[in-house]
């Protein structure tokens, strides 16, 4: 009896067993290639509004329509986006092809997880066609590991109503002239000392500030890719953004008003003023659809045009076991076709020239601004130390903006408690 | 129960010895053992797979700087983890700031509990509805609670315009580096007290009637009870509560994270060990450092429980 109790224990555990390790290896196996014999290609991306989803598969179904034997399997990263592709990477469970920022492109290019795609180049692909500082954003020693898909540039966003209220004729042409106006537009009527109104909605984010280092003849990181705008310079190029939040109280941050972002601060009419990027659009015109506003170029710094550019890339996975499909994927949706169909609503901004000229933004009452940035705008990129660098300046910045210190102690900590990360890091 | 030995062995004679087992043939000893081990294998294999293996592994770790991007490596770097942290800036404030949650969120939680309790514990009228609502904020998910929290602390949100109704100074709760670490300790005493008011209110349910009736002859009041009787029964439990909250509160996370998206902020000031942890895991990639500061902080909770454990027993009623 005993001995029959033991067969029976061990026939059952080991079925059980065994079924635990099929179940895995036909998890490994499953999504390679679909039942029909088409080749099935992953790819991962954020998450984004409807309009803009829908427009993607739109894309896609044009896509599998020219290439009958390829299916492509989207899937969404809703949050944390570089924490759960690059855990996927590390687990060769990433997607075969997938959106990568470029302020976080050196760190992937550098690991060598990503295919140089300069093999799979024809000339049919014309790469001389994209504007050229944002195929460089995603070059490390020579090769290219992505084709920027779209982006973004920042625009100065104002609200006509509170212009016309203010007797202001047309948005700022310089950023003296910004503050001058912000005077002018910050409202408080039942005195409270909180205005109803600030002239400018502040976006305190290193992203969101670095492009006005250069016009100052700063820098943000040296040539090691360590911090470095401790400098004089970068004091003169962000003090006034100090004073103007600290002194003039013209200026507001999102969370001072109790909204998550400029756009939302802008929409609903707590600032007359921000600086945002093309994504604002839609926002504002879905949920604000009684907002009159404008887009004007960013404001000129000492004299120079600046702006700041968000390029996006497709970039293909190391790991893929399906290249050539991927190949196809990423060539057909940075290539002309796929990046006209892609761009035509405006969410985002066409990288390629012909695609731009053709679908005619830099005429675009809204668009045109920040079509316009593009040929001056610096890429949010700066080595592989920038999440290191912009958590540290995000958090100093902050309370400079606080009055906790002054700005040049709040850089001068925020670039050694950076450096000192980044060398103990390495 | 009743029937003793659960082994299919037919009973034996020399059952009712104390030292039985000990003088059984070895054979069947092993096989008894092996018995035991058979049944507690799947919870052995669960345990070792996901607590056992996964602590070992952040030890090994900690000790290595480990590469995951583009292929695996380790190098076993001895104590640069540990001695890196001396001069992470970032570390030490994390650290300040759990310590400061830790040090002003047990006593009050533990207070509050003890408090509502002893309410509950006496003799008011509909005791049971009031128990269901003090419980209720225990039974919300943290998550969902914080995001209520955050409408609710919003510049313009329901706490200030109560504040500014009752004219009492407003505050930027989430945006203010001062306040917002206090704005997650008062909603984590809010939700957590009453999950340990709950356990209080067991324990005084056992504390027996004869020993309140006679103090109630001695001539005691409520008050004489409350502090002479009550406190010192309930002295196990609150070594338990204490324990308890101080594990929960050293490994505050899911708040920080939420009220600051991930980064800690404003300014460094909701950042605590475990969403530093989380920062230098996840996002950098730095497993060992990550791993390093996951074993201190499991030496800090030991230390600590352990100091608890000295100040509680040093006095106990009953082992």
């Amino acid at each position: 009896m005993n001995k029959k109790k033991w067969l029976s224990a061990t026939v059952i555990s080991s079925f059980l067993i065994g079924s635990i390790l099929t179940g895995c290896s036909s998890g490994e196996e499953s999504g390679s290639e679909s039942s029909n014999g088409k080749t099935v290609v992953e790819m991962s991306g954020w998450g984004a509004s409807p309009e803009e989803q829908e427009l993607l598969e739109e894309t896609l179904a044009s896509f599998e329509e020219e290439h009958p034997d390829i299916d492509v399997e989207f899937q969404t990263i809703s949050d944390q986006y570089m924490d759960v592709m690059k855990t996927r990477l590390i687990g060769g469970e990433a997607a075969d092809v997938f959106y990568l920022d470029a302020s976080e492109a050196p760190g992937l290019m550098s690991k060598g997880v990503l295919e140089p795609l300069d093999e799979y180049v024809t000339d049919d692909f014309d790469v001389d066609d994209f504007e050229q500082p944002l195929v460089d954003a995603f070059k490390q020693d020579g090769r290219t590991y992505g084709f920027p898909k779209d982006f973004s540039t920042l625009a100065l966003f104002y609200n006509k109503k509170a212009f016309k209220e203010a007797g202001l004729s047309g948005p700022p042409k310089t950023m003296e002239e910004l503050r001058e106006y912000a005077k002018k537009l910050t409202v408080d009527e039942d005195g409270d000392g909180k205005p109803e109104q600030y002239g400018l909605g502040l976006a305190k984010e290193l992203a969101r500030q670095f492009y006005k280092l250069d016009a100052y003849g700063a820098k943000l990181v040296d040539k090691d890719g360590n911090a470095a705008f401790a400098s004089n310079e970068a004091i003169e190029a962000l003090q006034p953004v100090v004073d103007q939040y600290r002194k003039d109280k013209t200026s507001a941050l999102p969370s001072d008003v109790g909204a998550g972002w400029g756009g939302e601060m802008f929409g609903q009419g707590e600032a007359a003023m921000v600086i945002e990027g093309n994504w604002a659009v839609p926002f504002l015109e879905n949920n604000f659809a009684d907002l009159e506003f404008g887009t004007a170029e960013v404001p000129m710094i000492k004299g120079e045009q600046a702006t700041a550019a968000f390029p996006v890339a497709y970039v293909m996975n190391k790991e893929s076991k399906k290249k050539d499909a991927a190949w196809e994927l990423i060539s057909y949706l940075t290539g002309k076709e796929g990046m006209k169909i892609w761009t035509s609503k405006g969410f985002a901004l066409p990288t390629r020239k012909s695609v731009a000229e053709e679908l005619g933004y830099a005429d675009d009452e809204i668009r045109g601004a920040l079509v316009e940035g593009a040929s001056y705008a610096q890429p949010w990129q700066a080595g592989e130390n920038l999440p290191t660098i912009s958590n540290n300046f995000d958090n100093q910045f902050t309370s400079a903006l606080l009055g906790e210190q002054p700005l040049e102690k709040a850089l001068k900590k925020a670039e050694d408690t950076a450096n000192q990360e980044i060398s103990a890091g390495n | 129960m009743s029937k003793g030995h659960p082994s299919n062995q037919p009973l034996e004679k020399n059952n009712v010895n104390p030292n039985y087992g000990k003088r059984k043939p070895i054979g069947k000893a092993l096989k008894e053992t092996m018995t035991g081990y058979f049944f507690m294998g799947p919870a052995i294999f669960v345990i070792g797979i996901f607590i056992l293996i996964p602590i070992f592994y952040a030890i090994f770790l900690s000790f290595n700087k480990v590469e995951l991007l583009g292929g695996t490596s380790y190098q076993f770097t001895g104590l640069d983890n540990f001695l890196r942290m001396e001069v992470d800036s970032r570390a030490l404030i994390s650290l300040k700031n759990t310590a400061e949650y830790v040090a002003i969120v047990v006593p009050i939680q533990t207070f509050l509990a003890l408090i509502l309790a002893a309410v509950l514990n006496s003799d008011i009228k509909g005791k049971n509805l009031f128990r269901i609502i003090f419980f209720l904020p225990t039974v919300t998910s943290s998550a969902v609670l914080t995001l209520i929290f955050m409408w609710m602390y919003n510049p313009d949100g329901l706490i200030n315009h109560v504040l500014a109704f009752v004219n009492l100074p407003t505050y930027n709760w989430l945006a203010d580096p001062a306040i917002a670490l206090k704005s997650i300790m008062i909603m984590n005493i809010w939700a957590t007290a009453p999950f340990f008011m709950i356990i209080y209110l067991a324990a005084m349910q056992d504390i027996s009637d004869s020993i309140y009736e006679a103090a109630t002859i001695d001539g005691a009041n409520w008050w004489q009870k409350f502090f002479k009787i009550t406190i010192p029964m309930l002295k196990p439990v609150t070594f338990f509560v204490v324990v308890m909250s101080v594990i929960g509160t050293f490994q505050l996370f899911d708040q920080s994270y939420i009220f600051s998206g991930g980064s800690g902020g404003p300014n460094n000031s909701t950042l605590t060990i475990v969403l530093l942890i989380y920062q230098y895991a996840f996002k950098l990639l730095d497993m060992g450092y990550a791993s390093a500061l996951a074993v201190v902080l499991a030496i800090i909770i030991l230390v600590v429980t352990i100091i608890q454990r000295k100040f509680f027993a040093e006095e106990k009623l009953h082992d």
